[in-house]
């Protein structure tokens, strides 16, 4: 399978603190990979150096078999220019917890944003693939809606498809659930579930661990900034091949 | 008309009579001119001791012209008692002695501002009030323009201004930090009064010379940006940063994120503190006048100061809280469209 993005050696540390230690992935197209772990484990902060909202202070990020983001000085990576950014952010959806819905901005506005201002479409033709991807979350009737309107399972099928718009390719969700209330969740693993059937590449960063289990194709337990577990969900979740750590961790969950 | 001749009339009997009695009590006396001076000058001397009555009665027995009477002297009596006549608040008879004098002499100027000036006296307050301020009104109006003209200017100018100072305030590139810092550490941290000094008196010592108008809309255009500079940085750094970094993940600029995102945010949290701002502008205009600019408050005080009337200051303050009024509603108006997104 093609590799789609690769971290090489990637380290992040904010202080003294080291929030990605060293870290090696690879991410082919269509995988779904699902980071879990205990919080302050740095699994937000890797997912954010995959679209660059993180700086990192040392390794390589290749997105479709190219080293890019950065210039490297002394072997120092140094942000990349500008637009050199905007443009792999475009290609990456990214999916936040507390939704980032652009308030003044009525539903529809929200999903043609990107496409007008970043993509140079035309807003007859953002405004038909707006109402395409509301339809795709279910969410077409809320179109002329201000956010503020909506319930928090509303807003973030509202932001998938603002990020789905802009045709990615691969899909970032940083705990997309985690600001839910319980019976609001299900929809939204719902919206993400046909996102994986229809073979998008997805990095998902979630405390829910059924979800993990029903959707991935490798899980990865991370901890302190490394990656304590990874494999398929067969491997992950059975009894046998369980490392004592994730068990640990899971019967706390329970 | 009819009264004032009668009175003159009458008068110009007294006046027959009083040759009479003299060349009866003074036969000495030439019969062909009565002591005018010699009245008068008993008469003032009866007022310096205050025998009003007598003086009155003196004053009386100078002749009208025609009969042996002088002109001056003739003026100079009858203006005399009416002036008397007025301060012993009787008008009506202040008034006829005036007119005895228009209707001998239809051009003597004194007595004409004296009838005038009577008449405003007579006249009910609101009456008068009316008069000042038909009187006032053009002048005001004009002042009022000038400073309608300065705040407009400002209320355009000051908030662009402000937005590149707050956005240089708010960049990482030093050169931009700095000048920002100083133009709001400078024009906010001395007066605005200063200001337009240091604009117009000393700027001509480095050889710019600028016109009264160019120096007040440069003062206070720069004052008014560093003020809204700092409530729009303010505006800016309250947006939630998760709308920065999701304009961020679609690809936009620093530039496309401002403008589409976060600015627009900002709006309905900076408009009061703008419109706050802008209302003080409309009664700061009033210190431009320092710099030879005639706005509404110049025009007040130069009336006022010319006629010592305290209805052109009062006109002044109605004007200066139209002004505020129409500015707070649309100001009010503006802040309500803004924030309509947060409305469920």
């Amino acid at each position: 399978m093609e590799t789609i993005l690769e971290l090489k050696k990637v380290v992040k540390k904010f202080g003294r603190l080291t929030a990605v230690n060293n870290i090696d992935l690879k991410i082919t197209r269509g995988e779904k990979v699902v980071i879990v772990g205990p919080s302050g484990s740095g699994k937000s902060t890797l997912l954010r150096t995959m679209n660059f909202l993180e700086t990192i202070d040392s390794g390589e990020i290749h997105f479709e078999g190219n080293l890019c983001g950065y210039v490297y000085k002394d072997g120092n990576p140094v942000l990349d220019s500008q637009k050199n950014l905007c443009a792999l952010r475009s290609e990456i959806g990214m999916v936040f917890q507390q939704f980032n819905l652009f308030p003044h901005m009525s539903v529809l506005q929200n999903v043609m944003e990107g496409q007008v201002t970043v993509l140079g479409k035309s807003k007859d033709e953002a405004r038909e693939v707006a109402l395409q991807m509301l339809e795709k979350v279910g969410l077409s009737d809320r179109a002329t809606v201000y956010p503020v309107t909506l319930s928090g399972g509303q807003k973030q099928r509202v932001a998938i498809a603002r990020a789905l718009a802009m045709k990615p390719k691969m899909m970032l969700f940083d705990e997309p659930t985690s600001a839910l209330d319980p019976e609001l969740v299900g929809e939204v693993f719902d919206t993400i579930r046909s996102l994986a059937d229809d073979g998008m590449t997805m990095v998902i960063v979630t405390h829910n661990m059924g979800f993990a289990r029903e959707v991935a194709d490798t899980v990865i337990f991370m901890e302190s900034g490394d990656f304590i577990a990874k494999g398929t969900p067969g491997e992950f979740f059975s009894a046998e091949t369980q490392h004592p750590r994730i068990k640990e961790f899971m019967d706390k969950l329970l | 008309m009819i009264n004032s001749n009668n009175k003159l009339g009458k008068s110009g009997a007294f006046a027959s009579l009083f040759l009479l009695f003299a060349l009866l009590i003074f036969p000495a006396v030439s019969s062909a001119s009565v002591d005018a001076d010699a009245l008068l000058k008993q008469a003032r001397d009866a007022l310096t001791v205050g025998q009003i009555d007598q003086a009155r009665s003196l004053f009386k027995q100078v002749p009208a012209p025609g009969l042996d009477g002088d002109d001056g002297q003739f003026v100079y009596s009858r203006m005399q008692l009416a002036r008397i006549s007025y301060s012993m608040k009787d008008p009506g008879k202040a008034r006829d002695y005036a007119e005895q004098v228009v209707a001998v002499y239809p051009d003597n100027v004194e007595a004409k501002n004296f009838l005038t000036s009577l008449d405003r006296e007579t006249k009910p307050e609101w009456q008068k009030t009316l008069e000042d301020c038909k009187r006032f009104m053009p002048n005001l109006l004009k002042g009022a323009s000038m400073t309608l003209l300065l705040v407009f200017f400002t209320m355009i100018v000051s908030p662009i201004g402000g937005l590149f100072i707050a956005l240089g305030k708010i960049s990482r590139m030093q050169p931009f930090m700095a000048i920002s810092w100083f133009t709001i550490w400078f024009f906010r941290g001395t007066p605005l009064l200063l200001q337009l000094f240091f604009i117009y008196y000393g700027l001509p010592a480095i050889g710019i010379t600028l016109s009264p108008l160019a120096a007040a809309l440069i003062g206070l255009g720069i004052n008014y940006s560093a003020y809204l500079a700092e409530i729009i940085r303010a505006g800016i750094e309250s947006i939630d940063d998760g709308q920065t970094e999701a304009a961020k993940a679609l690809g936009m600029t620093y530039s496309q994120t401002m403008r589409r995102v976060i600015i627009p945010q900002t709006y309905k949290r900076i408009i009061p503190p703008i419109a706050n701002e802008f209302i003080a502008l409309i009664k700061d205009t009033a210190l431009v006048s320092t710099i030879a600019m005639v706005e509404l408050m110049r025009a007040a005080d130069q009336m006022f100061n010319a006629y010592f009337n305290v209805t052109v200051l009062v006109m002044a303050a109605v004007i200066y809280l139209i002004f505020t009024s129409v500015f707070t509603f649309i100001f009010e108006k503006i802040e309500y469209k803004v924030g309509v997104y947060e409305r469920r």
